[in-house]
């Protein structure tokens, strides 16, 4: 290698490693609630993740590109069991989760927002954002559901699931920055009134609802890294032998 | 081989040049015997052509060309096809890898000085397929229909708008409608489905009869053609079959085994290679936070924004492509390798491919005051490249060197003075020297210092 390959690798290693994150809401600081750990080999947790799901999300939000057979064969749930549990309306086993609202309602309801697909919207955002948004509703007199959200401030969504984690209040402090300037910023999340869950139980079921979610977006994920696993042993044993294939072919030229 | 084949054969090559063509082309094309590193990306091109035309009919049978479907489409791909995800995934990741082994190639030419002459066709060939790519691949990304898809080619349309006068049909004639809209999915899809890869297959096997017509060059640019045997036949060289194409065998594994790495492990490139916006649908009422091209279009992007005047800044853009046309008569140093040429001219390539990768980090980012300035600064280096290589051409007197340096940094400084404003005016300053020293290190050191000094080329190859 020459110094041009050198300099090009190292020039190419910094750019390829330098993510591009895009800026969050500056109210508060993004982790402040912890970082989410996705687990899809947790069966039992996605199984309890599609089952909030249906429960709490899908009457608004649609997950229209997923079939309930699909999560029901990769989550282990039998048939009728899906049924009986995941299926609330007169859909099929095969059908798309798609949701009975209709547009026109949704958007009257919402601020004039179509809840957003969440078979694709939470790839979108990643699993990171949905958790966060999960866990920092607060309450806020102001907005037509009493509620506010820190990682999506003036969301049009209502917190769905209060009853569990209990309304929050948040407290802000001010700030005065290096040039003199005042802040209003987030310092911290009180609870107001309690919920049937302690603070563990309701991050176990954030947990769940995500990693669920985190499936759902690209069901895909289940195989594909042992797929890619085997693919990678076959091409470095390819590799090994077209090695030495080509060694051999040019042993005499020099 | 058996009597049966060896007859069959002769009955094929009686009405088909078929072993004419293999001899030709493979067993009796006769490369130079010192192909390094750098000479994996042709073949490489090929094979990832390969994959891309064949994944593209496998996602053409199940993606629907039409706006309210589209987006589903590709997810019933994603999901409901068998192994649709996998078709997808080497079909996306295929595009990157597609620039990423072209911009490698072409670099290599840079290197060597594979476009000199005889092979000035060779390159301008090459460059067609390169336009062609740019295009193929724009298109492409319309097609699955996300939010991102939508406002790139929202943006990039609207570039022809810029142009005075018939700016404005153009980019309606580009559509087929006021907006992007359904039509210009569905043209979109055919253009990128047929029409482009048919010219990409023509211009392929032209850029490939044209090297073969000439030879290979080599990483020490000598002619190997110029120390025959006595039976005819180049002395520093082998056949291309089987020499290279069990090398290339090798190089394609070793290949696949990173493409898989991306398409298995991480197929979005975290957001590189399939943005993150782009798994909301369309939607014309919702713009992204940050509308941003997919990363091999950003270097020219940034040419693009650092032009304030909206025409000016797509003129700029066309000629950062269409000035590398002309490579083969703007480098007129009859050295071809940089293994014999100066060091001034190695530190001119370095700087020159670290420019392309500052311009193409500036363009995944949002524009600031520094960053609008510095994609300015490294936009000049972009172009002052091409004019400090064609001084390299030959030895040239201190008169030459101090006005040409003298001519280009009084250009720069007027633009500075006349026409560069910025929030923070100190900016304009502080980024001036960067061009300053480039012009500095290439124009003035020639004739202060041996650095300008070349190499003897041997008459063989070294190595």
């Amino acid at each position: 290698m020459n110094t041009c390959t050198k300099v090009l690798a190292a020039v190419l290693i910094l750019v390829f490693v330098n993510p591009v994150w895009s800026a969050g809401s500056e109210a508060y600081k993004k982790g402040t609630f912890g970082k989410i750990h996705i687990d899809l080999s947790n069966k039992t947790s996605l199984q309890r993740g599609a089952k909030y799901f249906v429960n709490f999300c899908l009457s608004c939000h649609p997950a229209k590109h997923s079939r309930y057979k699909r999560v029901a064969d990769d989550l282990g749930i039998s048939e009728s069991l899906t049924k009986n549990n995941l299926i609330f309306t007169d859909q099929k086993f095969g059908d798309l989760m798609t949701v009975a609202m209709k547009r026109e309602d949704a958007q009257k309801w919402f601020l004039g927002i179509d809840p957003p697909d969440l078979s694709t919207h939470a790839r979108a955002i990643g699993p990171q954002a949905v958790y966060e948004y999960l866990k920092s509703f607060y309450a806020d007199d102001t907005r037509p559901f009493g509620v506010n959200n820190l990682h999506l401030p003036n969301t049009a969504m209502p917190h769905v699931l209060v009853n569990l984690q209990g309304l929050q209040k948040a407290v802000f402090r001010n700030e005065t920055d290096k040039n003199g300037k005042e802040h209003h910023v987030f310092d911290k999340l009180e609870m107001l009134q309690p919920g049937s869950l302690s603070e563990k139980e309701y991050e176990r079921v954030v947990v769940d609802i995500v990693n669920f979610l985190a499936y759902l977006s690209e069901p895909a994920q289940l195989v594909r890294k042992k797929i890619g696993i085997g693919v990678l042993f076959f091409l470095a044993v390819l590799g090994v032998l077209s090695y030495f294939m080509k060694k051999s072919y040019w042993k005499n030229i020099h | 081989m058996s009597g049966i084949a060896r007859g069959l054969l002769g009955w094929i090559d009686a009405r088909f040049p078929l072993s004419k063509m293999w001899r030709e082309h493979l067993s009796e094309y006769y490369a130079p015997k010192n192909f390094n590193f750098w000479y994996f990306f042709g073949s490489l091109a090929l094979l990832v052509l390969v994959i891309q035309i064949l994944s593209g009919i496998f996602l053409t049978m199940h993606y629907k060309p039409d706006a309210e479907l589209a987006f589903a489409s590709v997810e019933h791909i994603m999901r409901d096809v068998n192994w649709g995800w996998l078709i997808r995934y080497m079909h996306s990741t295929g595009a990157s890898f597609f620039f990423i082994v072209i911009y490698l190639h072409m670099f290599r030419a840079l290197m060597y000085g594979s476009f000199k002459n005889p092979r000035e066709l060779l390159w301008v060939f090459g460059m067609l397929i390169y336009v062609a790519l740019m295009a193929e691949a724009f298109m492409g990304y319309l097609l699955p229909w996300g939010n991102m898809s939508y406002w790139g080619a929202q943006v990039i349309i609207n570039l022809f708008n810029t142009i005075p006068y018939i700016g404005e049909a153009i980019s309606e004639w580009i559509r087929g409608d006021f907006v992007i809209s359904d039509a210009t999915l569905n043209r979109f899809f055919s253009l990128h489905v047929i029409a482009v890869p048919l010219a990409l297959l023509a211009l392929v096997v032209g850029h490939i009869l044209a090297l073969h017509e000439v030879g290979s060059n080599n990483p020490d640019g000598v002619e190997i053609k110029k120390n025959k045997g006595a039976d005819g036949i180049p002395v520093d060289s082998v056949p291309f079959h089987p020499y290279y194409t069990v090398k290339d065998i090798f190089g394609a594994v070793v290949f696949l085994g990173i493409f898989s790495v991306v398409v298995f492990f991480i197929p979005d490139m975290y957001g590189y290679f399939l943005e993150h916006a782009n798994f909301d649908p369309a939607s014309a009422l919702n713009t992204p936070d940050h509308i941003a091209p997919i990363w091999y279009f950003t270097p020219f992007y940034t040419v693009l924004r650092a032009i304030p005047d909206p025409f000016g800044g797509f003129v700029g853009m066309s000629l950062a492509i269409i000035v590398l046309f002309f490579l083969p008569w703007i480098d007129r140093n009859p050295i071809k390798s940089i293994r014999y040429r100066s060091f001034l001219f190695k530190i001119n390539l370095l700087i020159f491919a670290v420019t392309f990768f500052v311009l193409g980090y500036l363009g995944l980012n949002a524009v600031t005051p520094l960053y609008s300035q510095l994609a300015l600064r490294f936009t000049e280096l972009y172009f002052l490249f091409f004019i400090v290589l064609w001084t390299y051409s030959r030895s040239r007197g201190v008169v030459f060197w101090i006005s040409s340096f003298v001519i280009l940094l009084g250009i720069i400084t007027l633009y500075d003075v006349f026409i560069n404003t910025s929030e923070r005016t100190e900016l304009i300053w502080q980024t001036w020297s960067i061009p300053a020293a480039y012009l500095v290190i290439t124009l003035l050191l020639p004739f202060l210092t041996r650095l300008g000094s070349e190499k003897e080329v041997p008459e063989r190859l070294t190595s």
